[in-house]
């Protein structure tokens, strides 16, 4: 191979440089409506139907090569599903009857509204931030079905994170296991309250602010504490703690939490749409930078 | 394809509009990819930097000039896909950087062994991560440990590397068959 080289390159690799650093000028300064934010919505206007395109494509395809394997069972797992029906479909109707008047009696004690029976839209997760170091994914329904920011967004499992970016057509949720995103937690029946925080995939949660009084053990059940610092609603499962070390002293055990959610292979969400932050939120942000 | 090229003025020209397209679409299709497909393959929780791969590969094949458009370009899409409070225009410091440093290092490179544009990615991909963790740190944005992040280089040098077997030819198809006849051969 032959080449010709010209200044040329060493001019362009100038302007790049000096183009991204204005660029990361711009993000630190600029607030939530700066230039940035108008390209981002660009270019999400025009990756997400793409993505979404892809992914309603592919996600079959995946299914139906790691469900080849099935199909010798697939008449009897028919059998099998079609008893699971009826008899679940009887359960959802005395279910939507103690759903009736838990609604009722919780107005009349006028208690703060159960996740459970909060309005919810379900989304599809349509694409993963493409890094390694952020855990976010996008979901294919935005502002038009009535999506805000820091909405509570939950699988049935239990807790998947927080919505941090609204467009029209399309969201970001930021996933309990990004170092960034805090739920504000109880150890489910001991009470105590504490901070669950994220430290990346395939790592545990860390659950710090605990009293030492707490004396956590291993599969003490993690649930969300509720409004009065979070924009969490309450008794949102979070996951089970795998680890307890320090009881009995007098200082913070080290607490580890495994999510029940399986964030590697988030399919469908649910954004509840009457969560949302009662009051002044904190941490979140101060660990994100300037915004 | 180089009869009406040759009329348009400046850059342009030089470089060719088809090309500049289809460029585009290569690093457009990485993109979509790296953030649906290989987000849900990934290697011990880490996803491929597919749009890195096919940016080292470009700038292989094509030289710095378009090493370092294609890697400042590829770069800011990935950018403009992170959650809010990640730095943007970090990822396309660093993909420029490496883009710029693959198309100037290749003209070293003796013969055309199979390896070397592997190797390139390998390094590739090794000084990126480790550039972008740096600079991240510098800017006061550290979201994880430096161990983490060591964890994370190792696996995605590994992975790109092993991908670029499938996507180095692909890009090359591409490349040749837009690339015009009066800058180069």
């Amino acid at each position: 191979m032959q080449f010709r080289r010209t200044g040329r390159g060493r001019l362009l690799l100038l302007a790049f440089l000096v183009l991204s650093l204005v660029v990361i000028t711009l993000d630190f300064r600029s607030g939530v409506d700066g230039p940035l934010e108008t390209a981002k919505d660009i270019s999400t206007t025009i990756v997400a139907p793409i993505q979404r395109g892809v992914t309603t494509v592919f996600r079959p395809v995946g299914n139906f090569f790691s469900s080849l394997g099935d199909l010798s069972t697939l008449r009897a797992d028919n059998e099998e599903l079609r008893e699971q029906v009826t008899e679940l479909s009887t359960q959802i109707e005395q279910a939507e009857a103690i759903q009736a008047e838990n609604a009722r009696l919780h107005e009349i004690l006028d208690l703060d509204e159960s996740y459970t029976t909060m309005d919810r839209v379900t989304a599809t997760v349509i694409a993963d931030i493409p890094n390694n170091y952020r855990w976010a994914v996008r979901i294919d329904r935005g502002s038009n079905d009535g999506i805000e920011t820091d909405m509570a967004v939950v699988a049935p499992e239990g807790l998947v994170g927080k919505i941090i970016s609204v467009q029209p057509d399309s969201s970001i949720v930021l996933l309990l296991i990004d170092p960034g995103a805090a739920a504000h937690s109880r150890i489910k029946e001991k009470g105590f309250v504490g901070t669950v925080r994220g430290n990346g995939a395939d790592q545990t949660l860390s659950m710090i602010g605990i009293h030492p009084e707490a004396n956590v053990k291993e599969g003490d059940e993690v649930v969300t504490a509720g409004y009065d610092l979070a924009i969490f609603p309450p008794s949102i499962p979070v996951g089970e703690v795998v680890s307890a070390v320090g009881e009995g002293a007098d200082v913070e055990q080290d607490i580890e939490v495994e999510p029940w959610v399986d964030f590697n292979s988030l399919d469908f969400v649910q954004v509840l749409l009457e969560s949302g932050p009662r009051l002044e939120t904190e941490p979140q942000k101060d660990r994100g930078g300037n915004r | 394809m180089s009869q009406t090229e040759a009329r348009v003025p400046g850059f342009l020209a030089e470089v060719g509009f088809s090309r500049i397209i289809a460029v585009g679409l290569v690093v457009l299709t990485a993109l979509t990819l790296q953030t649906t497909v290989l987000a849900r393959l990934t290697l011990l929780g880490v996803i491929p930097q597919l749009v890195l791969v096919v940016v080292i590969a470009l700038a292989w094949l094509e030289g710095e000039k378009v090493g370092v458009t294609a890697g400042f370009f590829g770069g800011l899409l990935l950018d403009l896909q992170l959650p809010p409070a990640s730095i943007v225009g970090l990822t396309a410091l660093v993909y420029t950087f490496v883009g710029y440093g693959v198309g100037y290092f290749r003209q070293y490179s003796v013969g055309e062994s199979v390896w070397s544009p592997v190797l390139a990615v390998a390094v590739g991909s090794m000084v990126a991560e480790w550039g972008y963790a740096f600079l991240a740190i510098l800017l006061g944005r550290a979201w994880v440990s430096l161990s983490f992040t060591a964890k994370v280089t190792g696996l995605v040098v590994l992975y790109d590397a092993l991908l670029t077997p499938f996507i180095y030819p692909l890009v090359r198809r591409v490349s040749e068959r837009f690339r015009p006849e009066r800058v180069y051969r």
